[in-house]
């Protein structure tokens, strides 16, 4: 399974005050609360381990369809600066991520070696939410067409009952994994090939 | 406070994180903050906060977990208001 997220940092500075009064508190555990408050930059921080566990919480809900809110329960671990694990109710994912002044992206997995996947990442012409919803559902089409040489005509995403996008190849369901996400300025999607 | 009035207070405390006006248009008990409001889910955590500021009181882990949608939360503000 594959899950991603990305978050756009200046979106992201504009939508959210990470030193809120209890912010940190709700949504990090206090291993995570370290890593951020001794980081030489907290900020960055706090979006690379919200993407870490946000991206495995996707792939975690394609195995086991149950949504929660319970980010503690969630716990991150830094292998190395872009490299980590997420465990979620004894499921361990790993991660991977891509950080620059703009973004920060992630791509999480639930096998460590099963990396065979396809990710692209880029950016908006200035659109509304449910332009770049389109789009970012139009290119991952386009990407499935070409990898799996079929019109793309052919295929569809419908979200199923939990809000997890799936793959349709005609009426049937099919059983690729892949996650789609966008913030702000830009947008992302990585499937399992 | 009646029922109405906490869905007209959440209504508030929601507006600033929507990303979707028709769902926000047309709230109700079965709205769902991510899928129908199109809350970014860092943002939930600022409504929960909000929540907690408004009614004055602590949304515990346990509870927050289930707060996706507008009737639970307003189930979790209404149960916290009678404990207090």
């Amino acid at each position: 399974m594959i899950g991603n997220d990305l978050v756009d940092l200046k979106l992201a500075a504009k939508q959210s005050n990470w030193q809120r009064k209890g912010f940190l508190d709700k949504l990090f555990t206090p291993k995570e609360q370290g890593y951020i408050l001794n980081s030489k930059n907290p900020f960055k921080t706090v979006w690379l381990l919200w993407s870490m566990k946000e991206s495995a919480y996707k792939a975690y809900l394609q195995i086991h369809g149950d949504r929660f809110f319970a980010p503690k329960n969630l716990s991150s671990h830094l292998i190395s600066k872009n490299i980590g694990t997420v465990l979620i109710n004894n499921v361990l994912f790993f991660t991977e991520s891509e950080m620059n002044e703009a973004y920060i992206y992630t791509v999480a997995f639930s096998e460590k070696h099963n990396n065979k996947f396809l990710t692209n990442c880029f950016r908006f012409e200035p659109t509304d939410f449910e332009t770049q919803h389109s789009q970012t559902y139009q290119k991952v089409l386009a990407a499935f067409a070409r990898e799996l040489k079929l019109p793309v005509v052919q295929l569809k995403i419908e979200k199923n009952i939990l809000g997890v996008p799936q793959l349709f190849q005609g009426e049937v369901l099919t059983k690729h994994s892949f996650s789609l996400t966008h913030h702000g300025q830009f947008g992302a999607f990585s499937i399992e090939i | 406070m009646n029922k109405e009035d906490l869905i007209n207070t959440l209504k508030k405390i929601v507006k600033p994180y929507i990303q979707d006006e028709e769902g926000f248009e047309n709230l109700s008990e079965n709205t769902d903050f991510i899928k129908d409001l199109k809350i970014n889910s860092a943002n939930l955590v600022d409504v929960i906060l909000d929540v907690e500021d408004e009614f004055d009181i602590i949304v515990d882990n346990e509870s927050m977990e289930k707060m996706l949608t507008v009737k639970a939360a307003l189930e979790i503000i209404e149960t916290k208001l009678s404990e207090k």
